[in-house]
């Protein structure tokens, strides 16, 4: 005991070589839990997009992608769709859409979509991802419903000249007469929308949306009166095991007209981007670990070594080279425990803030190129915490590495002879 | 020094036949040659001789600092020899006391901290080893740099300080190797006279080129290639 006190003390009065040595472990220690928050931010996100798939049906009119002003696809699911559906069984939610393309640059194009306020902000291509995040300005709220608002993706607001910073002022001119090879001009007058909100999803052309109250779509578009009808309705079933008895049911009631679309989008998303980044993030957090148990290692090796002659002076005047031995192993497990802490304090502080340079620096370049610039945008922040389960491990490989790198050292000088030790390099 | 044991066995040190040998890449350096010594009565005993003669290499061993490849060292009625580490490390603690050219001291380590280290090797209670490592500090003259650590203290009083822990546990024999060797004149006057102190109740090997250190000494040797070649 006597030499566990002597190493905590030997210890706590070299406080340069203590700051040092725990800036040292501790950086790694950060590298570390903010690639573990990463990898958990995005396995939540695979998470909340599985849920989605399991329990989420998509109706569009058969044949039709049911885009309001898409050349040879414009036909829209009934209006008593909506109805029909909201009779069956084991149905939780119905949620209608409208949607119409609007042309960008070229051959490109965004997409105008119509939706209930408070229903989610369904994503073309990826509807079932649910909704995006807001990153400037605010949600929906049920005052928006029929009022000219929308929220916009950031890559159209980036198109758009919409930042930000002008959000306050921002306003977006929706031009139904605007046409190219693929959209077809609609008679309708020009019509101004307030932007309220941009949004992050994740996806290239997830962000190329705006999404605005259905009613106020209607007007704009004049899908209104006799020519009602629904672009998509987003059936969720009650629970995952109705999904078949609802899909039943749906083509029963509308087999003639629609086509049933069980989403895969989500599937594939997780069967890629996720799993590439749940990858990346286990590679580079195992990266992490090794360079955090290596530097750690050679930091108590070289610190050990370094005191080779006071080890041969505490032999010469009586220590035993086990007494020496835990010392120094309590030393070391000492200063890592510290190392360690420090790394965990500096991610609760800074993790949040390096979470996005991290992520672009270690994982962006290993995604998919539609991915690189807005997946982490997407991912609702990286939390700073820190779980008791990841705290022991820390502090377990920590300890572990130091008495290792540790008792090595010591080992080595302690079996010579005290004149040896102190002539040691 | 009031502490010190009252009679000293007959043959506190003996050698035979004890050699040393290094390698040093191909070659063999024969530091001790045969070395036959025996010292039976406490005083101070210098070992002079020129630089790579094998002074230290003598006060290693006798010290168990180091093994001998022939040959049998006795100190204090042990022999070395053969003894397991553990047993070594037994004798270095209570039957030795070292003070080195360059101090060691343990640079994180108070004057007093440093002074009660052999004694806490040697399981002495807290209160009992302060108390007496008070006292041989107070005794070498460092009453007032208890608390100061090594780095804080000049090159004498750090020696001072070595002295006195050499002193802890009360040893029969005190090895110095060159203890004046980094100090300026002044100051190694003063250690001079402390370790002529000090061997007035214990015997005291001290390996020095100084040679007012060696007049002071009872009896002399001389060694020269590996070999103790006078002794007066």
């Amino acid at each position: 005991m006597r030499m566990v006190v002597l190493g905590v003390r030997n210890l706590l009065r070299n406080k340069l070589r203590l700051v040092v040595v725990a800036l040292l472990i501790g950086f790694p220690f950060f590298l570390l839990l903010a690639l573990q928050a990463i990898g958990a931010a995005v396995r939540g996100q695979t998470e909340l997009l599985k849920q989605g798939v399991d329990t989420n049906l998509q109706l569009r009119a058969k044949g039709s992608m049911g885009h309001v002003n898409m050349v040879g696809s414009y036909r829209l699911l009934p209006h008593d769709a909506l109805e029909k559906v909201r009779r069956i069984e084991h149905v939780a939610k119905v949620e209608p859409y409208l949607l119409a393309m609007s042309p960008t640059q070229g051959h490109n194009f965004a997409m105008h979509v119509g939706l209930q306020v408070g229903d989610a902000k369904r994503l073309e291509s990826h509807g079932e991802a649910g909704n995006p995040r807001i990153i400037a300005g605010r949600d929906f709220t049920p005052e928006d419903a029929g009022k000219d608002v929308a929220l916009i993706g950031q890559g159209y607001a980036r198109w758009a000249g919409i930042t930000p910073e002008t959000l306050p002022t921002a306003r977006f001119m929706v031009d139904p007469t605007r046409s190219n090879p693929v959209i077809f001009p609609l008679n309708r007058p020009k019509h101004e929308l307030k932007i309220i909100g941009i949004y992050a999803s994740g996806y290239v052309f997830g962000d190329l949306q705006l999404f605005m109250p259905i009613e106020t779509f209607r007007r704009i578009y004049g899908v209104e009166g006799v020519e009602q009808g629904l672009s998509w309705l987003f059936v969720t079933a009650d629970s995952v095991d109705n999904v078949a008895f609802v899909e039943g049911k749906i083509r029963e009631a509308l087999g003639g007209v629609a086509d049933l679309i069980a989403p895969k989008a989500a599937a594939a998303f997780a069967s890629t981007t996720t799993k590439t980044v749940d990858r990346v993030a286990d590679t580079v957090s195992l990266f992490a670990v090794a360079l955090m148990a290596v530097v750690i290692f050679f930091v108590m090796l070289v610190t050990v070594r370094e005191r080779a002659r006071e080890i041969g002076t505490l032999k010469a005047i009586g220590a035993s080279d086990g007494g020496i031995m835990v010392q120094f192993l309590a030393e070391a497990m000492a200063l890592s425990a510290i190392g360690g802490l420090f790394g965990m304090v500096l991610f609760r502080a800074l993790g949040g803030v390096f979470g996005g340079p991290l992520f672009a620096l270690g994982i962006g370049p290993f995604l998919p190129a539609q991915y690189q610039d807005t997946l982490f945008e997407s991912l609702g922040g990286i939390s700073a915490g820190v779980g008791p389960a990841t705290v022991g491990l820390v502090l377990v490989i920590a300890v572990v590495v130091a008495a290792v790198g540790s008792g090595y050292g010591a080992w080595q000088v302690t079996r010579l002879s005290p004149v040896e030790a102190m002539k040691h390099e | 020094m009031s502490e010190a044991k009252a009679v000293v066995q007959k043959a506190v040190v003996q050698l035979k036949g004890v050699t040393k040998h290094y390698s040093r890449g191909s070659e063999v350096v024969k530091a001790l040659d045969g070395v036959d010594l025996r010292i039976d009565e406490m005083g101070m005993v210098a070992i002079v001789g020129p630089s790579g003669s094998g002074k230290s290499s003598l006060l290693h061993m006798i010290g168990a600092m180091d093994r001998p490849t022939q040959g049998e060292v006795i100190v204090a009625g042990q022999a070395l020899t053969g003894l397991p580490q553990q047993a070594l490390t037994r004798f270095r603690r209570q039957t030795v006391g070292f003070v080195f050219q360059t101090f060691n001291l343990i640079p994180n380590l108070t004057a007093l901290e440093n002074g009660t280290l052999p004694m806490e090797f040697n399981r002495i209670a807290k209160a009992e080893r302060e108390a007496r490592a008070r006292r041989l500090l107070d005794q070498v003259g460092l009453s007032h740099r208890l608390s100061h650590r090594p780095g804080e203290l000049s090159g004498g009083e750090q020696q001072r300080v070595a002295i006195a822990r050499a002193l802890a546990n009360d040893p029969p024999l005190i090895l110095a190797d060159e203890p004046t060797g980094n100090l300026d004149t002044e100051s190694g006057q003063k250690i001079y006279e402390l370790l002529q102190e000090v061997a007035r109740q214990r015997t005291v090997l001290v390996v020095t080129h100084a040679e007012p250190l060696a007049r002071m000494a009872d009896r002399v040797l001389q060694i020269k290639d590996g070999r103790i070649v006078g002794d007066a």
